[in-house]
C-alpha cells in the first residue's frame, strides 16, 4: 500500500511525536507541580497564605494559558533561536511545549491539592510536622492518584500541540499529516497519522488510568 | 493542665467580622474528661484547637502544661507541645493512601525517622484498639468505626498527656459510637490521659463526661460537673440539648403542671441497689406516683415524683436513706 519511503517517514514522524510529547511531559510535571504546589500553598487557604504572591502566580498562570498555542509558538521564536539557536526540528518545538503545558497542568495541580487539602494540612500540623515535610510525606504522596490523572490530561494536551507544533516545522505526525497528506494531496497519509495519534492517545489515557487506579488503594 | 483566659478570635471575611469566640475564659483539670458541648457555629471546634495551637486568636492567653501563651511559641517549643497532644477528627482524617500500620506511625514518620520500639509500640496500639487483623489494609477497607480506632492508636503514638477529639463520633452510627466512647474512656483511665472532646451530642457527654462546657454564639454559656449541669441546668440552650436525651426535668415537670407536690429525687450510686421507694410507700402507706425516672451520669438515678401525703414524713424518711429531695 507504501513504499518503503512512505513507511519510513511514518516511522520517523511517530518517533518524532514520542520525542517531543515524552521529554515535554517530564518538564512540564516537574514545572507543573512546582507552580501547582506554589498556588495551592499561597492561596486563602494555604499554608503560606499571600494575596500577592498568589495573584501574581496566578494572573501568569491564566495568562500562559490563556494565549493560542499557535501563537505561543511564534511568539517564542527569539527565545527558542536564542537557547536552541534554530527553529526546526522536534527539540525546538520544547520550549513552547512546556511553557504551553506548564500553566494548564499547574492549575490542575492547584485543585487536585485541594481536595482534601484542609483536612491533610490540619493533621500534619497536629503532628508538628513543618510546611516542607506536610507537602512532601502527606499532601503529594495522598493526591498521587489525582495528580496522575491531571497528568494523563496533560500528556493528551501535549500530544495534541504537538500537531499543531509540526505543523509549522517541528516534524513529527502532525507534520506528516499537513505537509505529505494535505498539502501534496494524499488523503490517506492524513487519516494514517490522524489513526496514529488516536492510539497513542488511547494508550496514553489507558496507562494513566491504570496507574491512577493501581496507586488509590480503594 | 490547660488554662484558656479571655480569649477572643474574629474571623473577617469581605467586611463582615464573625467573632468565632468571645472573650472565653475555661480550666481544664488534669485527669478528667471535658465535654465541650453547642449547636454548630457556636465556637466549640475552634475552642477545642486552641489548645493544641492549631488556631490563632487576637486576645488572651492559653496556657498548656508549662508552656504560657502557647501562640509566641518558638518552632521548637510548638513542636515539642504538639507532641505531648493527640487529636482525633469527625471525618478521621486518615491517609488512604498508607495502611494502618503506617497510619499509626504517621506522627513519628512526617519528623523524621521510625525507629524498632516504635514500630513495636504502633503494634502494641494497633491491638490495643482491636485491629491487629487490619494491621496491612488501607482505610478504604475499614468501616467508620475501625476508622476512628485507627485514628485513636495514631493519636496515642507519642504518649500524649492531652487527647483532643472533634465531634469523634458523629459520623458514626448509634452502636459504634457506644463502643468508640467506651474505648476513649479505657484509654483515660489507663493511660492518664486528660480528654477534650467537642460534640453537639448529649448522649456523648452523659456516657463519658466528667465536666461539661456549653458554648453558643462564641461564648460559654454554661460550665461545671456534668451532674451539676444536667440536674440544674440554667440556660435555655442547655435544657433543650438535655431535651435531645430526654433529661430535661423542667419540660417533665412544666408538662404535669397540674399535678401539686412535685419532688425531683436524686439517687446516690451506693443506694441504688435498695428499694427505698416501696418500703417509703409501704411505711407511709401513701402510693408515689412516679412521672419520670432515668439513670444518668456516674450512675446516678434521678426520679421526678408526687407525693399526694404525709409529705413532710416522707421527705424526712427519705433523706434519711440519703435521697436528695428538691421540691419543684
Amino acid at each position: 500500500m507504501f513504499s518503503d519511503l512512505e513507511l519510513d517517514l511514518f516511522l520517523k514522524a511517530l518517533y518524532e511525536t514520542v520525542y517531543m510529547s515524552f521529554i515535554a511531559t517530564i518538564f512540564v510535571c516537574f514545572f507543573g507541580l512546582l507552580l501547582g504546589i506554589f498556588l495551592y500553598l499561597t492561596s486563602e487557604n494555604g499554608m503560606l497564605k499571600n494575596k500577592y504572591a498568589y495573584l501574581s502566580l496566578s494572573f501568569f498562570t491564566s495568562l500562559g494559558r490563556s494565549i493560542p498555542f499557535l501563537i505561543l509558538i511564534v511568539l517564542l521564536i527569539p527565545f527558542t533561536r536564542l537557547i536552541l539557536g534554530t527553529i526546526l526540528g522536534p527539540s525546538a518545538a520544547l520550549p513552547a511545549l512546556i511553557i504551553g503545558a506548564t500553566p494548564f497542568y499547574g492549575r490542575i495541580v492547584e485543585l487536585s491539592l485541594h481536595e482534601k487539602g484542609k483536612e491533610l494540612v490540619e493533621t500534619g500540623l497536629s503532628f508538628g510536622a513543618n510546611t516542607f515535610n506536610i507537602v512532601l510525606k502527606i499532601l503529594i504522596p495522598e493526591s498521587l492518584p489525582s495528580l496522575i490523572r491531571g497528568l494523563t490530561v496533560t500528556t493528551i494536551t501535549i500530544i495534541s500541540y504537538t500537531s499543531i507544533a509540526g505543523a509549522i516545522g517541528a516534524g513529527g505526525l502532525g507534520n506528516l499529516a499537513y505537509l505529505y497528506g494535505y498539502a501534496r494531496n494524499k488523503i490517506e497519509i492524513t487519516i494514517i497519522a490522524t489513526f496514529l495519534i488516536v492510539i497513542l492517545i488511547i494508550f496514553v489515557q489507558l496507562i494513566g488510568d491504570i496507574t491512577s487506579k493501581k496507586l488509590s488503594k480503594k | 493542665m490547660i488554662s484558656i483566659n479571655n480569649v477572643s478570635k474574629i474571623y473577617k471575611t469581605n467586611n463582615k467580622e464573625f467573632k468565632a469566640l468571645q472573650e472565653v475564659s475555661l480550666n481544664i483539670k488534669k485527669n478528667t474528661i471535658h465535654g465541650i458541648i453547642g449547636e454548630s457555629g457556636a465556637g466549640k471546634s475552634t475552642l477545642i484547637r486552641l489548645i493544641n495551637g492549631l488556631e490563632d486568636y487576637q486576645d488572651g492567653t492559653v496556657d498548656v502544661f508549662e508552656y504560657k501563651n502557647i501562640i509566641k511559641l518558638n518552632m521548637e517549643s510548638s513542636r515539642m507541645l504538639k507532641k505531648r497532644i493527640g487529636m482525633i477528627y469527625q471525618s478521621f482524617n486518615l491517609l488512604e493512601r498508607k495502611t494502618v500500620l503506617e497510619n499509626v506511625l504517621m506522627p513519628i514518620s512526617i519528623n523524621g525517622k521510625v525507629k524498632p520500639k516504635d514500630l513495636q509500640k504502633a503494634k502494641n496500639l494497633i491491638n490495643l484498639v482491636g485491629l491487629s487483623e487490619y494491621i496491612n489494609k488501607y482505610p478504604n477497607y475499614l468501616s467508620g468505626g475501625q476508622k476512628q480506632r485507627v485514628g485513636i492508636a495514631r493519636s496515642l503514638i507519642n504518649d500524649p498527656e492531652i487527647l483532643l477529639c472533634d465531634e469523634p463520633t458523629s459520623a458514626l452510627d448509634p452502636t459504634t459510637i457506644k463502643s468508640v466512647l467506651d474505648l476513649l474512656k479505657d484509654i483515660k483511665s489507663k493511660f492518664n490521659i486528660t480528654v477534650v472532646i467537642v460534640t453537639h451530642d448529649m448522649y456523648v457527654i452523659k456516657e463519658i463526661c466528667d465536666y461539661v462546657t456549653v458554648m453558643e454564639n462564641g461564648k460559654i454559656i454554661e460550665n461545671g460537673y456534668v451532674e451539676d449541669v444536667f440536674y440544674h441546668p440554667v440556660k435555655t440552650t442547655t435544657k433543650s440539648l438535655l431535651s435531645s436525651i430526654g433529661l430535661n426535668y423542667e419540660l417533665i415537670v412544666n408538662n404535669n403542671k397540674h399535678i401539686k407536690n412535685k419532688y425531683i429525687l436524686f439517687f446516690d450510686k451506693s443506694i441504688l441497689n435498695s428499694s427505698i421507694i416501696t418500703e417509703v410507700s409501704m411505711k407511709f402507706k401513701t402510693s408515689i406516683n412516679i412521672l419520670y425516672a432515668s439513670i444518668t451520669p456516674n450512675e446516678k438515678g434521678v426520679m421526678v415524683v408526687q407525693i399526694p401525703k404525709n409529705i413532710e414524713d416522707i421527705r424526712h424518711s427519705l433523706m434519711k436513706s440519703g435521697v436528695v429531695v428538691e421540691n419543684v
